[in-house]
């Protein structure tokens, strides 16, 4: 840099080529040196720059991210009040990878025999001799075994969490909740149905809220539990119905399962007797037969007189009664008495397309629209239903629906005759109301009251009746049919009550499949014994629930019927002679 | 001279001093905002333990394992029909005291008239409870077509037992026939009179949809109905020891 100039000393020529050269070697130096630089202050400025971003916007290093909000694994399910029904848990699971195990393998399988008994210790061997690569021991194990097989200390043993399915309340509802397989996909039920709805990201968040009300859903399971052990039938099903809105509060199907252990459940167990099955339900089927012909003007009201002889001859067949007239009768007595041989009449004056038109807008020949995947197409006399199958269909044999359906159809006849299609989810801002559509006139479902309240006042459901609930119904007992024929003595009982009857809120549907007599029933195997003693204990119980006051002085108008009974009049007056 | 000379330190430190500012903003910022996130974290974490031990309680008190303990242990039941009270005034009907007859009473003539009055029927006004405030006991007799001056009540019984006396005054007891004897006649249709009077609602019009939730008013409404003159003196005392004999007067209200 600081060059001698060249006007003091003529330097000799080698040395100024010698001075060009240094000085082009340092102008490089100073280009390179320069380059460095910017390059070494870029460097720091980028660094500075984006020191100073995180500073201003950057997160911190403790930062714990996915734990803003609480999403289950997938979505809750939780009953009316919001009770949970199904939840998502953290259980612990205990696998193994054999060819990590560095211990005594023989010691390790003694160890494990002991602790989880399922397989024995040759078995436990077997695996650890495998060398695959991973096995699952146990799922959902109890914290105690956990806290044993971690004690081993073993480094091939895994432990972790998985989230896993929980039932809160094991077999209450089961067959409505359904269940998970093991990759927690819905195989059944409300699972299955919203199995979308529970496990997509943006949705699992919002628990499915049913319409079921778990308490009432005890009531109805418990009352209908001791009367299938008491009667040892092999099954059973229930439902309860808001007739105003089509909410199914309570269903159930028996026998039941854990849908905890749905493995362990039997298809007997799973099976939905409530919606997937079909029955041929009997004389529960009148009152729609007698709706139907009052609309179409077949009958004017329950005054209306019927030729009823102890047998009657139909089509080449007989039809018989359980308590036979014998003479004239009228309608409020068939239905009092549940004359097959009246209502048959009934229905045969109403005819063929008339009851095919009038099921179909009930919605019976098709099946049940209720978000469950389990539906039962009903079964119908199909391409022989003539005249004779008329009849039949009107007291109730020779068509099979599910006891949902036959709950359904007391709703729409009871809510003013107005239907609205059933369903398992809470009405509200998600599932609002649809408009209803008419089926019966309002008239017609007027007239209806004081007629069912008459069978458990006076007819054959009496044992149904809940002191001050007014309930109001119609037992059935269909004959099942063992091997093509109508069994005489082996029967599918059920009955179908609405309370309270001057006001009609709920509709109760019991089915009791092949009851059989015992000492307190003198042997009967009929719905009045068996069927109807159910209603009346779960009504009794769950009505004040349902914010039903108890009024022993509220009746539907009794005299619109009462006049048209003989019977009663005579069984009225024997009463008083006694008294 | 030496201002101008320093006058760019000055600009250096006060950029260096707005500089530094807002990054001790920004970092006061972060800061809270990690404290914030701690705590949604917390919260958060508490949420989920407050569900896992809300599951083992629901589980470990399951409904059927309730139902269970209460057919072992406690055997509750559901309340039955008459267990349930519709107001406050069915209430204050149990507390009330027993009406007894006294038949020592001076006997007054069941057709001893009150002193005549152009409208002795008017709607006692109520109060909240039901109850019928500030009617005189003499507005609600009814009228007779005979007439005596000794009807009034003697003014020495009531200086023996005014308490009870006090009670009795809002009930004439027995009474010979009212005026609109019919519902009399038939005792046993007290149970079918609120549908026959639903029924005839209906003839005029639709039928009455929503009259089981104002059970209240129907239960306070028949306060003002039997109105029957007094066989027996009403503020007569009432002494205890004709307990047996008063039952059939008692079931007749």
């Amino acid at each position: 840099m600081n060059a001698p100039s060249p006007a003091l000393v003529a330097p000799r020529p080698e040395r100024l080529r010698l001075v060009g050269q240094r000085r082009q070697l340092l102008a490089v130096m100073h280009q390179r040196l320069m380059f460095g630089m910017l390059v070494y202050a870029g460097i720091v400025a980028i660094i500075a720059l984006r020191l100073l971003y995180l500073a201003a916007f950057g997160d911190h290093a403790g930062r714990k991210e996915g734990l803003t909000a609480l999403i289950p694994e997938r979505g809750d399910i939780v009953d009316r009040n919001g009770d949970p029904l199904a939840r998502t848990i953290d259980a612990w699971t205990i696998a193994i990878h054999p060819n990590k195990v560095i211990g005594d393998k023989l010691a390790l399988a003694r160890r494990l025999a002991q602790l989880m008994p399922e397989q024995n210790e040759e078995q436990y061997f077997a695996l650890l001799k495998s060398g695959k690569p991973f096995f699952y021991l146990r799922r959902r194990a109890s914290p105690s075994l956990v806290e044993a097989v971690n004690a081993l200390g073993e480094p091939g043993l895994a432990i972790q969490r998985e989230p896993d399915r929980l039932y809160p309340q094991t077999t209450l509802a089961a067959h409505v909740l359904g269940f998970t397989d093991i990759d927690g996909h819905g195989a059944a039920g409300i699972e299955r149905a919203f199995d979308k709805q529970l496990s997509d990201t943006s949705s699992r968040g919002e628990p499915v809220t049913l319409s079921i009300d778990s308490r009432i859903q005890q009531a109805l399971e418990h009352e209908l539990g001791s009367a299938m052990s008491q009667f040892s039938a092999i099954g059973a099903a229930g439902v309860v119905m808001d007739v105003h809105t089509g909410e199914v509060l309570a269903m159930t199907s028996m026998p039941t399962f854990n849908p905890n252990a749905a493995g362990q459940g039997t298809p007997e167990q799973i099976f939905n007797r409530a919606t997937l099955g079909v029955f041929e339900l009997g004389s529960t089927f009148k009152p729609f037969t007698l709706a139907m012909a009052m609309d179409s003007g077949v009958v004017s009201g329950p005054g209306q007189i019927y030729n009823c002889p102890n047998v009657l001859p139909a089509y080449g067949h007989l039809i018989h009664d359980t308590h036979p007239f014998g003479r004239q009768c009228s309608v409020a007595e068939i239905m009092m008495e549940s004359s097959n041989i009246g209502m048959g009449q009934i229905a045969n004056q109403l005819g063929i397309t008339r009851q095919k038109a009038w099921l179909k807008k009930m919605g019976f020949l098709d099946k049940p629209e209720i978000e469950l995947r389990e539906r039962g197409r009903p079964l119908t006399p199909g391409s022989r239903w003539g005249p004779f199958e008329t009849m039949t269909i009107g007291y109730g044999q020779g068509i099979a629906v599910a006891p949902l359906q036959l709950a359904m159809g007391y709703a729409t006849l009871f809510d003013n005759g107005v239907y609205h299609p059933p369903t398992i989810l809470k009405r509200g801002p998600h599932n609002p109301l649809p408009a209803g559509r008419r089926v019966f006139s309002e008239e017609t479902s007027y007239k209806m009251r004081a007629l069912l309240r008459l069978v458990v006042v006076k007819g054959t459901g009496k044992k149904a009746d809940a002191p001050g609930y007014r309930i109001g119904g119609k037992t059935g007992t269909a004959q099942k049919i063992i091997n093509g024929h109508y069994s005489k003595t082996v029967n599918l009982t059920s009955f179908a009550g609405v309370f309270p009857m001057d006001d009609p809120r709920y509709v109760i549907v019991v089915m009791l499949d092949e009851p059989k007599a015992t000492k307190d029933t003198y042997g009967f195997t009929t719905a009045g014994w068996n069927a109807a003693p159910v209603v009346s204990r779960t009504v009794s119980r769950i009505a004040p629930m349902l914010g039903i006051i108890p009024d022993t002085n509220r009746e539907p108008n009794m005299a619109e019927v009462l006049p048209f009974v003989q019977e009663a009049k005579k069984a009225a007056k024997q009463s008083s002679d006694k008294d | 001279m030496s201002s101008r000379s320093f006058r760019s330190v000055f600009m250096v430190a006060s950029c260096a001093g707005a500089a530094l500012g807002c990054y001790l903003v920004s970092l006061r910022v972060a800061s809270e905002r990690a404290q914030l996130e701690e705590v949604e974290t917390k919260i958060v974490l508490a949420q989920r333990d407050m569900r896992v031990l809300q599951t083992e309680i629901g589980t470990r008190g399951r409904l059927s394992q309730l139902e269970r303990w209460n057919a072992g242990a406690f055997a509750l039941s559901a309340p039955a029909a008459d267990q349930l009270l519709k107001g406050g005034f069915e209430l204050a009907r149990l507390a009330q005291p027993e009406h007894k007859v006294d038949f020592q009473a001076p006997v007054v003539l069941a057709s001893a008239p009150a002193p005549a009055r152009p409208s002795p029927m008017v709607e006692p006004e109520m109060d909240d409870s039901g109850a019928p405030t500030a009617v005189a006991p003499n507005a609600l007799l009814h009228e007779a077509s005979l007439k005596t001056e000794m009807r009034e009540v003697p003014a020495r019984s009531v200086v023996k037992l005014p308490l009870t006396a006090a009670t009795s005054t809002d009930k004439p007891a027995i009474a010979a026939k009212p005026a609109h004897a019919k519902s009399v006649e038939k005792p046993g249709l007290a149970a079918a009179h609120p549908s026959a009077k639903k029924d005839a609602v209906k003839t005029v019009s639709a039928p009455p949809k929503k009259t089981v939730d104002k059970p209240v008013v129907a239960a306070a409404k028949p306060v003002t109905k039997p109105v029957r003159i007094a066989r027996v003196d009403p503020l007569a005392p009432l002494p205890a020891k004709h307990s047996g004999q008063s039952r059939e007067t008692t079931a007749d209200r």
